[in-house]
C-alpha cells in the first residue's frame, strides 16, 4: 500500500490552543525527519499574535538546509497579510487552502516520482 | 489626517478665502444617517434657513479637488439651481452650494419627513484634479501624485534630494537608504537600515525600526513599525494595517508588528499650536441647534 506523500499538520495558534506544546513538538519533529512535504494549515486561526510568529519562523528554520519542503495554508487574506509584512511568505509558499497547497507543482512533481519510484520498485517483485 | 505633511482641511480653507469669506463653521458626523448628500442634517440646515443666510457653500472633507470655487459659484448663479452638487466622472465630490429655498426646504423635509428630497438640479461638472482621501487606495494615488508633481499639492518639508523630502526635526539613520519621490513627515525617525520609499509617505511622529521595508504605503502619524517588516502597497495606521490590493485590514499589535505611539516632541508641539489658536482667539465653539440630531458642536474658524 502507498503511504501519502505529504503531512498536513494544524498550526497550535494562540496560546489558549488545546495540547499547544504537543502540536508544536509534533510539528517541529516532522519538519526535522519527515523526508515529505508539510503543508502547515493554520487556516483555523483568526489572527497571529508574536508566538505564533515566533513558531512560523522556528518552522522555517527547522526546514531551512533540509529537504523538507514546507509549504503554509494562510486560510484567510488577514493571515496572509501578516505573512507579507513579515517577510515569511518570500521564504515559504503560501497559499488559502490546503487543496491550493496540495495543487502546489513541486508538491505535485514530488508525487509523481513517488509513484513513479513505487512502480518501478514493484515491478520487479511482481513479474 | 495629514497627506504628504499637507492639512486637507487647510487646503479648502485656503480655497475658501480666495472667495472672500472671513470665516466658516467645522462640524464633524460620525453618524452616516445623520446626513444627506450636502453633508448636513435637516436640523443644522433649518437652523440656517432661520437664520437668513442666503446661501450656504457645504464641504465635505470626503475629497481632495482642485477647484475654483468662485467658478463653481458663477455656475450656481448661472444655472439658478437652488441646489449645485460638484461632480467629477465618479460621481459626487462632497461639495455643495444650496440657495436659502433650498435651506428652508431640507428644514420643512427634516419637520415633515414626507417632503420629497432635491431631484433634478444639474450638477456642475469638474474636470480638474479630484481625489477621494477616504478611500486607502485613492489616497495612496494622490501621494504619488504629489510626490511627482502630478498634482498641485507638493509635500511639506525641505527637498534634500531630487523628489526627497524630509520634515522638520526627522532624525535618519546613516544606513537609512530612503528612495525618492519619498516623503518623510517631521519628527519621524527612521532607524538603521531601513528602506523608505519610492512613492512612500511617512508621515509626522513616526518611528520606522532597524530593517523595515516601507515601499509605495503610506505610514499615518504616530505609528511605530517593528524591526524587519516589510510594508508593501499598504496604508498603516497605529495599530492597523490596509493592504492597498486585497482590501483586508489586519491588526498589527497582537503580534507586536504595530501600534500607535505619543511622542512627548509631537505633545509638546500639539500643545503649543492649541495654545496659539486659543490665545489668538479664532475658535469658538457652539451648539448650533438643539435638536438630538444634530448635537455636533459647531466651530468657528476666522480665515
Amino acid at each position: 500500500m502507498m503511504t501519502t506523500p505529504w503531512i498536513i499538520l494544524p498550526f497550535p495558534c494562540g496560546s489558549d490552543f488545546p495540547d499547544r506544546r504537543g502540536l508544536r513538538k509534533d510539528l517541529l519533529i516532522a519538519l526535522r525527519v519527515s523526508g515529505s512535504p508539510v503543508i502547515v494549515d493554520f487556516s483555523s486561526c483568526g489572527t497571529l499574535n508574536h508566538e505564533d510568529i515566533d513558531l512560523l519562523l522556528e518552522c522555517v528554520a527547522q526546514a531551512a538546509g533540509r529537504d523538507t519542503k514546507v509549504l503554509f495554508v494562510a486560510g484567510s487574506r488577514v493571515n496572509r497579510v501578516l505573512l507579507e509584512v513579515t517577510r515569511i511568505s518570500s521564504l515559504v509558499p503560501v497559499f488559502n487552502s490546503v487543496r491550493e497547497a496540495l495543487a502546489y507543482p513541486q508538491i505535485a512533481a514530488e508525487n509523481d516520482a513517488k509513484v513513479l519510484r513505487a512502480s518501478q520498485f514493484q515491478k520487479p517483485g511482481s513479474a | 489626517m495629514p497627506i504628504l505633511g499637507n492639512d486637507i482641511l487647510r487646503s479648502w480653507m485656503d480655497r475658501i478665502r480666495k472667495l472672500g469669506l472671513r470665516s466658516l463653521w467645522l462640524t464633524s458626523s460620525p453618524r452616516e444617517e445623520s446626513v444627506d448628500g450636502s453633508g448636513l442634517d435637516g436640523s443644522a440646515q433649518a437652523e440656517f434657513a432661520r437664520q437668513g443666510v442666503e446661501r450656504l457653500l457645504v464641504i465635505q472633507l470626503k475629497a481632495y479637488a482642485e477647484m475654483d470655487l468662485a467658478d463653481l459659484l458663477l455656475f450656481h448663479c448661472e444655472s439658478r439651481n437652488p441646489v449645485t452638487e460638484a461632480e467629477d466622472a465618479r460621481g459626487q465630490l462632497g461639495v455643495c452650494l444650496r440657495d436659502h429655498l433650498a435651506l428652508h426646504a431640507k428644514g420643512e423635509q427634516y419637520a415633515f419627513a414626507s417632503a420629497p428630497p432635491d431631484r433634478g438640479q444639474t450638477p456642475y461638472q469638474f474636470r480638474g484634479y479630484a481625489k477621494r482621501i477616504l478611500s486607502a487606495r485613492e489616497r495612496q494615488e494622490l501621494v504619488g501624485d504629489g510626490l511627482t508633481g502630478a498634482c498641485a499639492m507638493r509635500p511639506l518639508g525641505t527637498e534634500i534630494r531630487d523628489q526627497v523630502w524630509v520634515g522638520e526635526g526627522a532624525n535618519l539613520a546613516d544606513s537609512a537608504r530612503v528612495i525618492g519621490p519619498t516623503y518623510i513627515g517631521a519628527r519621524t525617525i527612521v532607524h538603521a537600515g531601513a528602506t523608505i520609499g519610492p512613492f512612500a509617505s511617512v508621515e509626522h511622529d513616526c518611528v520606522v525600526d532597524c530593517g523595515t521595508t516601507v515601499e509605495r504605503s503610506t505610514i499615518l502619524p504616530h505609528t511605530y513599525l517593528a524591526p524587519g517588516l516589510l510594508i508593501r502597497h499598504q496604508l498603516v495606521d497605529g495599530g492597523y494595517l490596509e493592504d492597498l490590493s486585497w482590501g483586508a485590514v489586519a491588526d498589527l499589535r497582537p503580534a507586536g508588528l504595530g501600534r500607535r505611539i505619543q511622542r512627548r516632541e509631537s505633545r509638546r508641539q500639539a500643545f503649543h499650536e492649541t495654545d496659539v489658536l486659543s490665545r489668538a482667539g479664532r475658535a469658538s465653539t457652539r451648539h448650533f441647534a438643539a435638536s438630538s440630531t444634530a448635537s455636533q458642536p459647531w466651530l468657528r474658524i476666522e480665515l
